[in-house]
C-alpha cells in the first residue's frame, strides 16, 4: 500500500476491510475477558494484529485520498459471550468475517495492496483455525477460507 | 526419427546444440559440427517445434491440489491412524482441484491420475511432515499466482493459498 494511487473499487473494498477490523479489535475485548492461560494469550496477540491491520488501512486510505472509515463507540455482537465456549465460538467468527473481508478485496487490488490483503486473509484464516482447534471443532479448516456460505 | 520430445526438452536440446556448435565450430567449421549432429540423427534443424498449447497458468495449481490429495491418501494407507486429520484436507485439496477444473475450463480429473505418489517414510511423524512441506511448496506456487491472477480469479487462489496455509497449521 505504498502507490498512493486506488481505484474506487480498491478503495471501497479496503474500507470494507477496515470497517471490519475496527469491529474485530472491539469483539476481542469481551472475547479476551472469558479466556484464561494460552487462550488469553492467543485473543490478545489476534487483537494487536488487528489494530496493526487497522493502522496499515488508515495509512493507505489516507494516502490514496480516499475515506478511511471511523470505528463506532460500540459494535453489536451477534450472540451474548458469557464463557469460554462462546468466546472461542465468536473469535472464529469475527476472524471468518475479516477473512471475508479480506478475500472481497483481492480482486480489486493489485501488487502491494493485494500482497497486503492476501497476507491478511492468510492470517485471519489461521487465527479462525487456531481459534477453531481450540474449541474442539472438527475439522478444523475449511476448503476456502473466506469464501461466502 | 520417430521420437517426440517435448518443447521443452527441444529447447534444452537446442541449448547444448549451440554450445556444442560453437565449441566444434572452432575446430571444424560449423557445417561439419552440423553434418556430424544430422548424421547422428537427431534431425533438430528440420523439426518444427511442436505447437503446444500454453496451459493456464492455474493448471499449476490444479495439479498441485490433486498431487497433495494423492499424498494425503498414500500416508492415510501408509498410517490409518492419520485419517482423522488428513481427510478433511485431502477432500479440500480435492475440493480446489474441482473448481479450479470449473474455471479453466480443464477436464475433471480425480488424484489417482496425480503422477504416482510415494507412500511416505520414516513413520507417521515424518508422514506428516512430507504433507505439511507439500503444502508449503503449494502455498509459494499459488501465492505467486495469486499476485498476478486477472481480477476476477484472484479471490478463488486468494482462498486456496489461505487454505493452503492452515493446513500446514493443523499439521503441526
Amino acid at each position: 500500500m505504498d502507490d498512493g494511487n486506488l481505484t474506487d473499487q480498491a478503495a471501497a473494498a479496503l474500507g470494507a476491510a477496515l470497517a471490519a477490523e475496527h469491529a474485530a479489535i472491539f469483539a476481542y475485548g469481551p472475547i479476551g475477558v472469558r479466556l484464561t492461560g494460552a487462550a488469553a494469550g492467543q485473543a490478545r496477540s489476534a487483537e494487536a494484529a488487528h489494530r496493526a491491520r487497522r493502522d496499515a488501512l488508515v495509512v493507505a486510505l489516507t494516502d490514496a485520498g480516499a475515506t478511511a472509515p471511523p470505528a463506532q463507540p460500540a459494535y453489536a455482537l451477534p450472540y451474548p459471550v458469557t464463557d469460554r465456549a462462546s468466546a472461542l465460538r465468536l473469535a472464529a467468527d469475527i476472524e471468518n468475517r475479516t477473512a471475508a473481508v479480506w478475500r472481497a478485496a483481492l480482486p480489486p487490488t493489485t501488487d502491494t495492496d493485494r500482497a497486503n490483503a492476501l497476507a491478511a486473509l492468510i492470517d485471519c484464516a489461521v487465527r479462525a483455525t487456531r481459534w477453531r482447534r481450540l474449541a474442539g471443532v472438527v475439522p478444523a479448516t475449511v476448503p476456502f477460507p473466506g469464501k461466502p456460505a | 526419427m520417430p521420437v517426440r520430445y517435448r518443447a521443452e526438452d527441444q529447447q534444452y536440446a537446442a541449448r547444448r546444440w549451440t554450445r556444442r556448435g560453437l565449441i566444434r565450430a572452432g575446430a571444424a567449421g560449423a557445417a561439419g559440427a552440423a553434418a556430424a549432429y544430422a548424421s547422428a540423427g537427431c534431425g533438430l534443424w528440420d523439426r518444427q517445434p511442436d505447437p503446444q498449447p500454453s496451459a493456464d497458468p492455474l493448471d499449476a495449481v490444479r495439479l498441485d491440489a490433486l498431487r497433495l490429495a494423492a499424498l494425503c491418501d498414500a500416508a492415510v494407507v501408509a498410517y490409518p491412524d492419520l485419517a482423522s486429520r488428513l481427510n478433511p484436507i485431502r477432500e479440500a485439496h480435492v475440493a480446489h482441484a474441482t473448481e479450479l477444473a470449473r474455471v479453466i475450463g480443464a477436464p475433471a480429473a480425480n488424484p489417482a491420475s496425480a503422477s504416482p505418489t510415494s507412500v511416505p517414510v520414516g513413520g507417521a511423524i515424518a508422514a506428516l511432515a512430507a504433507v505439511r512441506a507439500a503444502e508449503q511448496e503449494a502455498q509459494r506456487t499459488a501465492t505467486r499466482l495469486c499476485l498476478t491472477a486477472p481480477a476476477s480469479r484472484a479471490a478463488l487462489v486468494g482462498s486456496i493459498v489461505a487454505a493452503l496455509a492452515t493446513h500446514q497449521e493443523v499439521l503441526r
